[in-house]
């Protein structure tokens, strides 16, 4: 009989695809212990969600839309996590493995002395506890984990979970309630002055429908000009692997990867990138993978769907024409 | 102005899957040779300290790491890049968990001058659990700001910048906190000059036992490790060559306009 508290961070938008699946994960979890689930809503318009939170699964929902969350996300979302927790007494508290979930789970987890799993691709309950599998050693491994304590804090990566048929009649069971948070601001605190997303010409690489990403193979920033030609013809974005980040050839705001970026095109094409798998754990979600690499040995040509063995230089121009040939 | 930055060394991230495989019993990869390096958002904090000291002028960075006597190439590294002091804390982090890290490196900070500034890679790249940094800010009681890439002004208060999932944030320090660094452009680490490389031959490393500062007791593992393992093998890539690029090209949009990827 546990109780799971899933935490979905908001930001005005309403509850993300992949907070939804945290959701749905958690909902099964809770009825494999024939428990509950408390969906915490924290953030700008929480207080509307909660029947669509109760329709995807949550047996209650906790709201709380504070100002001081959007000026001091980590300090005042760890005050609302207090409180919640102290409310409904989790023995399994989910987040998302995404910049909110990143920043809470571990202090929350030091403060509660809860033990903590991070990154999680897998999670089970199996005799009597909450068993996690983890990616370890950039993929080369794969770790399982259980908590010893009483209460188990598991971040979860996007694609472990799957949201559950949305059922409005199970909106009439749960309760949604503010959460009494009462965050009063330290001095100490670390104040957000201003968010800034980075401009785009074509589409944002987190929601294009087609990304062509470039790695050190590309050897240049001039290289990534004809990527973006590719990617202009396909009315796709732009991504990077970290190598080419750090060659100071495409600003850090292209990295896709496990520290990057994570996105879910239709289409991506990897080009002159070797297949290390944090950067994989960034694209793995794309319907169709394609590879382009000189090296038919590359790594990324186990995990690719298409792979094409060549000098960038000559292929991707090459692919640009016949993109539109065949248009 | 005192900057801690934490430095841990681990398995090289960059050793191929066919070298890599796993002692399933022990629960620790089995690697020949076992290549050790600086965890490489590690490398990124050290040198977002080194910008920082040389827009202040006013700073002083320690090197501070947990490990065994190998890690002491970490903190030579740290020297030679020209950090003002170096220590370990000397416990086997295969050992521990992430708290149990924490709790320790926080009572080797409280040995030294308290820091105006704690910096920590976002996650080691071995075990890649992305949790010391932000348990040390609690630890010692300080806040927390995760995924720090630079620093936007140097002066009093300092404002760092913060990436997010689509942008980033400015965000001012309200006094001493930690940060955990993540990687941009602008904090790829440095070499060292051959000069300075010698001179950090002689300068000294602290070493302390965990015992001299409280140790871990009363702090049991939060977290067991149940197993380790390979991952299961992948299927290959269906390979496209029909010839020249042009023609592969070809092929290659052909195949994508069938699949509907296109
Ligand atoms: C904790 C941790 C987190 C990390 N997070 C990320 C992350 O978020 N994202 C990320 O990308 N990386 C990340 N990394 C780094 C990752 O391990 C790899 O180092 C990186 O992805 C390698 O980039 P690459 O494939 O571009 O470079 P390389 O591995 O150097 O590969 C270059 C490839 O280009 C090919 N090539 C060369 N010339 C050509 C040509 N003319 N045409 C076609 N192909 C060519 C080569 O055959 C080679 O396969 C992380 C590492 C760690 C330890």
């Amino acid at each position: 009989m546990a109780r799971v508290l899933a935490v979905l961070g908001l930001q005005g938008q309403g509850a993300s695809a992949s907070g939804l699946e945290l959701l749905g994960l958690g909902a099964r979890l809770a009825r494999a212990t024939s428990g509950t689930i408390t969906a915490l809503a924290l953030g700008e318009g929480a207080g509307a969600q909660g029947e669509r939170l109760l329709a995807h699964g949550a047996d209650d929902v906790l709201w709380c839309a504070d100002e001081a969350l959007a000026r001091w996300p980590g300090e005042a979302g760890l005050r609302a996590l207090e409180r919640a927790q102290q409310e409904v007494r989790p023995d399994l508290l989910l987040f998302s493995a995404d910049s909110l979930g990143r920043d809470l789970a571990p202090r929350i987890a030091a403060r509660l002395d809860a033990g903590l799993i991070t990154e999680a691709t897998e999670l089970e309950f199996s005799e009597g506890r909450f068993v996690a599998a983890r990616p370890v050693f950039g993929g080369k491994a794969i770790a399982r984990m259980a908590a010893t304590t009483e209460l188990t804090v598991v971040t979860v990566r996007a694609g472990a979970g799957s949201a559950l048929e949305p059922d409005a009649s199970r909106a009439a069971g749960g309760s949604v309630r503010e959460l009494d948070a009462a965050i009063a601001p330290g001095a100490a605190w670390p104040t957000v002055l201003r968010r800034e997303i980075e401009a785009s010409d074509g589409p944002r690489l987190e929601e294009a429908k087609t990304v062509v990403s470039g790695g050190r193979g590309v050897g240049g920033p001039e290289g990534f000009q004809t990527l973006q030609e590719l990617a202009d013809a396909l009315k796709g974005a732009v991504g990077a692997s970290r190598a080419a980040v750090d060659e100071g050839w495409v600003p850090a705001a292209w990295q896709v990867g496990q520290t990057g970026k994570a996105v879910a095109p239709d289409l991506y094409i990897a080009v002159g990138i070797s297949g290390a798998s944090q950067h994989m754990v960034g694209c793995s979600r794309a319907k169709t993978l394609v590879a382009i690499n000189t090296d038919p040995d590359a790594l990324i040509f186990e995990t690719a769907r298409i792979g094409v063995v060549g000098d960038y230089r000559e292929l991707v121009p090459a692919l640009a024409r016949a993109l539109r040939e065949l248009a | 102005m005192h900057v801690v930055v934490l430095l841990k060394q681990v398995l090289d991230p960059e050793i191929p899957q066919k070298a890599f495989d796993v002692d399933p019993v022990r629960k620790v990869p089995k690697v020949e040779r076992a290549p050790q390096v600086l965890s490489i958002f590690d490398g990124n904090a050290l040198e977002l300290a080194l910008r920082l000291r040389e827009a202040r002028g006013d700073a002083t960075i320690t090197a501070l790491t947990l490990g065994v006597e190998r890690a002491d190439e970490v903190l030579r590294k740290a020297l030679a890049l020209t950090c003002d002091a170096a220590v370990r804390v000397g416990a086997d982090p295969e050992a521990l968990d992430s708290r149990q890290k924490a709790r320790l490196l926080a009572a080797a900070i409280r040995t030294l001058e308290p820091p105006d500034l704690v910096l920590a890679g976002r996650q080691a790249a071995d075990w890649e659990a992305g949790q010391v940094g932000a348990m040390v800010a609690e630890e010692l009681s300080l806040p927390c700001v995760p995924f720090v890439s630079r620093v936007e002004a140097a002066e009093d208060p300092l404002t760092v910048r913060q990436q997010l999932e689509s942008g980033y944030a400015v965000v001012r320090l309200g006094g001493p906190s930690v940060c955990t660094v993540t990687n941009d452009e602008t904090n790829v680490l440095r070499a060292a000059k051959v000069k300075d490389v010698m001179a950090a031959g002689r300068k000294p490393l602290r070493v302390i036992a965990p015992e001299e500062i409280g140790g871990i007791s009363g702090l049991g593992p939060a977290v067991e490790l149940l197993a380790l393992e390979l991952p299961a093998k992948r299927t290959g890539a269906e390979m496209v060559d029909a010839g020249s690029a042009e023609e592969s090209a070809r092929a290659l949009a052909r195949r994508l306009r069938e699949l509907g990827a296109i």
